[in-house]
């Protein structure tokens, strides 16, 4: 009987026992995994809003975020000089404004207007794309589901903002616009009220042309690398601030919610302590209660290490056991802890903080490993240094 | 001193809010019309300044139209969940020194206006009344409310994600606990044994148990508690040191420590009871048969 | 006589115990040929299980010198006085220490698979053993199914494992009513006539009086039927 077999007939002496431990390792484990997924989810999650917009590089008037900035001026000229540069394939103005719908169930919306002849940042669901309305007076504009569910809205509905995309202090009149079609934002907040525009009638809601834009949107060519043409818009345009998708991603990191990055830290070493402390005190209490046992076994011939082996087995099996289920009960919990934290204001609905990557798995699985081990370490040293005399001497007169 | 320099700063805070472009070099002003402003301690600390220091603000990023402000002190900004994150550079003015600096000279309502009204309603259930009200007088204003809904608010949000995360902890906890009750019941197999040999009823060995466990549970929790009280220092200090914010991260509060003591006090009874009974239901010779 | 299997000299154990050291051996020495049968016996505290623990090198002596054929095992290192013990001494104990979670057949096998032995060599010599000590029909019973005398016959089964050269028997019927005590010494006898040597400590004169030869310890020392 090898000292894996042994581990496992000893840790399933007591099935009770064995099966208390094991859900408690599971429980604590499938904490431990969340963290992991925490600690890098919305990372990844960013990550793939961005490229799931199909533009590789957004181009700013300063270091801080749209909107929050100053806006850039001459937008059609560096739009057009940007996209000139060999590695662009795409680029798009765009300016984003606030706005009301008027009426008595009035709604605010964040209304973006942009350059609409290449790509959109947007994916119409339902009607039309702002282009591909023929055949009516007023302007177009795309709609989320949220304004259209708020207003009972369709394609072809009409509506009538009033736009406060300006620092002018006069109220500006009304505008009318003709619903094209629904459309799905890729940083939508859940309950974000958001309507787009072409850049035209985005400068006529807002009282005068300015060709100004708060962000460019550039799509790189097929097989250029989105960091050279950062370097060669830099170069085009020194006093613009250009990244990456990797260089915002980067920014994020910094930034943003960077709590939940420190908390899934701190609560994966608290955990992984937790893990390490009760595990440790499971086994030397299950070794003190063995002690005879054990010097028995040594007397019988079995040597310090197979001894150590059968302990180590036991911790790896009692881990293992929980580590694994810790992985579905994990990704269930997970599900559970996300839709709590997307009730967090301002969360694209698309964001996800728990996100499953193959690295945290393999990290679990090593840090769960670790704790095993350096928890088996003390009742290891402890069964390993049994005096077998004096412990076979105690037991037989206690 | 005179300090001319430009930085970002996230928020300007005059009775409303509003975004201003940064602080710009500019001439100096004639003296006696210099405002006085009080600045954040962020942004006291880093850019240097001093009470009684001269600084120029202009809300338009060349810097035109700077006006001088003394610094006259320094506050610590409202710690916000939302946005610890965030450096928060900001300055508090006068209204009036605020509007004079934003007004547009081509716009001569521009000096008469704000950016919002905030108004603070007797009843606050009757607010889509006067939303109503409002819209109906003067078509042109948006009234919405400041009001967050529970499920909108930050902190609302991360109790409960901390609540999920402590209810996942107590059911791992739960069993571990038992898990060393059902062994340390185990241990004591013998003492049941000879304890009901010489008479003593199952509900008097139970007694003895439950006594053990509202002890431990008790010594336990109190433990726990002190070990919160002494990390709830070291783990403010780290995030209030890394997010620069006076933001409490952590607080061990008498209902904290209250939930904590009515959770494990039952859990460590039930757990012993529980342990114990499976020994006490079986045969005395069968405990005390090796 | 043949080359003995053990042979002790001057064997000294001292405990250091908080009041001061205790020794428990004095000077002790005799040795035991293969085909002996010793029983040592005396009072509580006279220092029959430690010079039995010794002997098993389960502990080690403050001074004096122990040859297990003829080769010093006191100063091997561990691993190779655990292997001596593994292959060369079968031990019983009073309380048998059976492991709970192992069958009678699991109880006896063990050994031998730890030694390297192979698996049908193992199921031969277990199969031999458990029919050996009438236990064939409770092959598949846990400790906790058998009475004290089967556990006890399992024990020396398992003990007998490894075919060692040296049997010890720390009070095998210590914890046994006399029926079945007198079957486990039985079952001695038929070991030690089979040809194993055996050195049984106990306080029943009864067992005692059946081996060849008796040794009576009284303060650590051996006071009667010591070694010419």
């Amino acid at each position: 009987m090898n000292s894996f077999h042994f581990a496992w007939r000893s840790l399933f002496r007591q099935p009770v026992r064995a099966a208390l431990a094991i859900a408690g390792v599971a429980a604590i484990g499938a904490l431990l995994f969340d963290m992991l997924l925490l600690s890098q989810g919305m990372l990844i999650s960013f990550r793939d809003l961005l490229d799931d917009g199909g533009f590789d590089i957004r181009i700013l008037a300063t270091p801080s975020t749209p909107i929050s900035g100053p806006r850039m001026a001459d937008a059609a000229a560096t739009a057009a000089a940007v996209e000139a540069l060999p590695e662009v394939d795409a680029v798009v103005p765009m300016r984003i404004g606030q706005a009301r719908i008027v009426g008595p169930d009035s709604v605010n919306l964040s209304l973006i207007g942009a350059v609409t002849s290449r790509r959109d940042a947007w994916t119409v669901v339902e009607g039309v794309d702002l282009d591909d309305l023929i055949g009516n007076d007023d302007p177009p504009m795309v709609i989320n589901r949220n304004i259209a569910e708020e207003l009972t809205l369709a394609p072809g509905g009409t509506v009538t903002i009033r736009s406060e995309c300006t620092e002018r202090y006069s109220v500006l009149p009304t505008v009318d616009f003709v619903v094209s079609g629904i459309a799905e934002f890729p940083f939508d907040p859940v309950t974000q009220m958001t309507a787009a525009v072409a850049m035209p009638d985005f400068d006529r809601a807002c009282g005068s042309v300015m060709d100004e834009a708060d962000v460019f949107l550039v799509a790189t060519r097929a097989g250029e690398y989105p960091e050279m043409a950062v370097a060669a818009i830099q170069r085009l345009r020194p006093d613009l601030h250009a990244y990456s998708n990797d260089q915002l991603v980067d920014r994020f990191q910094q930034v943003g919610f960077s709590y939940f990055r420190q908390i899934s830290t701190v609560l994966a070493t608290i955990t992984l302590f937790f893990a390490f402390l009760l595990i440790s005190v499971l086994l030397t209490v299950s070794v003190n209660q063995r002690f005879a046992e054990i010097a028995a076994l040594r007397a019988l011939g079995f040597s310090r290490r197979r001894i150590a082996g059968d302990l180590l087995w036991e911790s790896i099996l009692m881990v293992g056991t929980g580590g694994l289920l810790a992985l579905p009960l994990g990704l269930v919990l997970a599900i559970w802890l996300d839709r709590i934290l997307k009730a967090m204001p301002g969360i694209p609905s698309d964001l996800h903080f728990f996100v499953l990557y193959p690295a945290a798995v393999i990290l679990h699985v090593a840090l769960l490993a670790a704790a095993g081990a350096l928890a088996a370490a003390y009742p290891v040293f402890l069964a390993s240094k049994l005096p077998m005399a004096s412990t076979l001497r105690n037991e037989v007169v206690g | 001193m005179r300090r001319r320099f430009a930085l970002l700063l996230t928020t300007v805070i005059a009775l409303g809010t509003a975004s201003l472009a940064g602080l710009q070099p500019a001439p100096a002003p004639p003296s006696g019309d210099v405002a006085d402003i009080l600045v954040s301690r962020q942004l006291l600390e880093s850019q240097d300044l001093a009470v009684g220091d001269l600084i120029e603000l202009a809300a338009d990023p060349d810097g035109a139209r700077a006006r001088a402000f003394r610094v006259v002190g320094s506050y610590e900004p409202l710690p916000d969940p939302a946005r610890f994150t965030q450096q928060r550079l900001e300055v508090r003015l006068h209204l009036q020194d605020m509007v004079d600096m934003l007004a547009d000279p081509t716009d001569p309502q521009s000096s008469e206006s704000v950016s919002a009204i905030n108004v603070a309603l007797h009843d606050p259930e009757g607010e889509l009344e006067f939303r109503r009200s409002v819209f109906g007088r003067v078509p042109g204003l948006s009234v919405w409310s400041t009001v967050r809904g529970d499920s909108a608010n930050p902190f609302v949000v991360l109790e409960q994600f901390h609540l999920a995360i402590a209810i996942v902890t107590i059911l791992a906890s739960t069993a571990f606990l038992l898990a060393l009750m059902v062994m340390r019941s185990d241990e004591r197999r013998e003492t049941a044994g000879i304890l009901r040999l010489i008479g003593l009823r199952k509900g008097r060995v139970l007694t003895q148990v439950l006594i053990e466990g509202v002890i431990i549970a008790m010594v336990g929790a109190m433990f726990g508690i002190g070990l919160a009280l002494v990390a709830q220092d070291g783990f403010n200090q780290f995030f209030q040191w890394r997010y620069d914010t006076a933001l409490v991260f952590v607080r061990v509060s008498p209902k904290v420590a209250a939930q904590c003591v009515a959770l494990a006090v039952p859990l460590g009874v039930v757990a012993s009871v529980v342990a114990s009974w499976t020994l006490l239901r079986r045969e005395v010779l069968a405990l005390l048969r090796r | 006589m043949s080359a003995a299997v053990i042979e002790a000299t001057g064997l000294t154990k001292t405990f250091p115990m908080p009041a001061g050291p205790v020794t428990a051996l004095r000077n002790v020495s005799f040795s035991v040929s293969p085909d002996e049968y010793v029983a040592v016996s005396g009072p509580s505290g006279c220092g029959k299980s430690t010079l039995l623990h010794l002997l098993g090198s389960v502990d080690t002596a403050t001074s004096g010198t122990l040859l297990f054929d003829g080769r010093d095992i006191s100063t091997l290192p561990d691993a190779e006085r655990s292997r001596i013990r593994l292959t060369q001494i079968g031990f019983v104990f009073q309380r048998f220490y059976l492991l709970p979670m192992l069958t009678a057949w699991e109880n006896v096998e063990l050994p031998q698979g730890e030694a390297g032995v192979s698996k049908p060599e193992r199921r031969a010599r277990t199969a031999e053993l458990l029919d050996y000590v009438g236990l064939s029909q409770r092959a598949q019973h846990r400790p906790s199914q058998l009475s004290g005398g089967e556990m006890q016959r399992v024990a020396i089964a398992r003990a007998l494992a490894n075919s060692p050269r040296l049997l010890l028997a720390d009070e095998p019927t210590g914890e046994l009513d006399q029926s079945t005590g007198e079957q486990i010494a039985e079952l001695l006898d038929r070991v030690h006539a089979d040809g194993n040597a055996i050195v049984v400590v106990t306080h029943d004169p009864a067992i005692a009086a059946r081996a060849k030869r008796q040794l009576k310890m009284r303060d650590g020392e051996i006071v009667a039927g010591a070694p010419a």
